[in-house]
């Protein structure tokens, strides 16, 4: 069962702020990732399905899968001072691997490989007490050729349907955006406006807009990791975004969201 | 297309840019960078030119040279989070 749907920023800075950062701000978006906490754990939760994109952590050059599932029995992860370690669902995941194979999508899958920090960031904020295990699922979106946004949404659709069709209660969370430019001059300089435009179409229900965007524009508009958003997109559907928060700062669109299925 | 934030990593970056993975993600080899960083790079068969821009530390001549932006930035973060860890809140 697909019981519910979150996108969430995971921007490093809000696990650990330099003095840049506008320490209300990170609390802000701190009150809407517990909201989510909150609602994982009245939608009694048996397992979290997170789509995010590697920040070149589990693939380097060496293999850069397009998209990939984590199928090991559990998953840890390291930045500074933290150290993470989950539980992997394996049934779920190899379902998730096994049944997407037969609809038509290549998966890579892997039983080892370190958990890069936009799978942990949220989860630190919004993992319910009585912890709950995961299903890492990889978007490659740093390292080009990624797969469009069609892609990933056609990808997420075959992923709801398997979701839908387990027999116990699963949220799908798409980790990532919205624009920032890390790494380049445009750093400083954000397209929230283009963050506001897509939420509104979010807000009215229009999620499949998002597959019909092009990587170019993506790019451009520094949103490269929206395709996590849009596999999540292509799970849900047209349901209509509740956005918990969007906070620009300085340097990132900061966004909390939740659809119901 | 070239004008893209976030290009193809041209092969004959993959030496810088493996250098600059390890500075990000790999605890041991940013130890040895902070003791000795010519020594550091030249053990992962870094040299020349590539070598001296990483050591220079140059975000426009690393790009230059085909590192991944996003590598640059965060292999910097992470060397001033070490360097100046009293300047981070922590939750």
């Amino acid at each position: 069962m697909l019981v519910g749907a979150f996108a969430c920023a995971h921007t490093p800075q809000l696990l650990a702020r330099p003095g840049t950062e506008d320490r209300d701000l990170v609390l802000r978006v701190h009150a809407a990732f517990a909201r989510v906490k909150r609602r994982l754990a009245a939608l009694r939760v048996d397992a979290i399905a997170i789509v995010a994109g590697d920040h070149v952590e589990a693939f380097f050059l060496d293999g850069v899968p397009a998209l990939a599932v984590y199928v090991g029995t559990e998953c840890a992860g390291a930045f500074g001072r933290y150290r993470y370690r989950f539980p992997i669902h394996e049934p779920l995941a190899r379902a998730i691997v096994e049944q997407g194979v037969e609809r038509g999508f290549d998966l890579f899958y892997t039983q080892a490989a370190p958990l890069d920090y936009a799978f942990y960031v949220p989860l630190h904020f919004t993992m319910p007490e009585a912890a709950v295990p995961i299903v890492p699922l990889h978007v490659n979106v740093y390292l080009p050729p990624q797969p469009t946004p069609r892609r990933c949404y056609d990808w997420g659709r075959a992923l709801g349907e398997i979701i839908r069709a387990w027999p116990e209660r699963v949220v799908l969370m798409a980790s990532g955006g919205m624009s920032h430019f890390p790494g380049t001059d445009r750093y400083a300089s954000p397209e929230f406006d283009y963050d506001r435009r897509l939420l509104d179409a979010l807000k009215a229900g229009r999620g499949h807009e998002l597959a019909a965007v092009t990587g170019e524009e993506l790019d451009k508009m520094g949103n490269i990791e929206l395709r996590t958003w849009a596999t999540l997109l292509g799970a849900v559907g047209n349901a209509r975004a509740d956005v918990y928060c969007y906070e620009p700062s300085w340097h990132h669109g900061n966004a909390v969201v939740e659809w119901v299925p | 297309m070239s004008d893209l934030h976030y290009r193809f990593p041209p092969a004959s970056a993959y030496r810088l840019n493996r250098c600059l993975f390890a500075l990000k993600s790999d605890d041991d080899f940013r130890a040895r960078f902070q003791k000795d960083a010519p020594a550091a790079i030249a053990a992962m068969g870094l040299d020349g030119e590539d070598a001296a821009a990483l050591l220079g530390g140059d975000r426009d001549t690393l790009l230059a040279r085909g590192a991944h932006p996003y590598l640059v930035f965060m292999a910097d973060l992470r060397l001033k989070m070490e360097r100046e860890p009293v300047s981070f809140e922590f939750f």
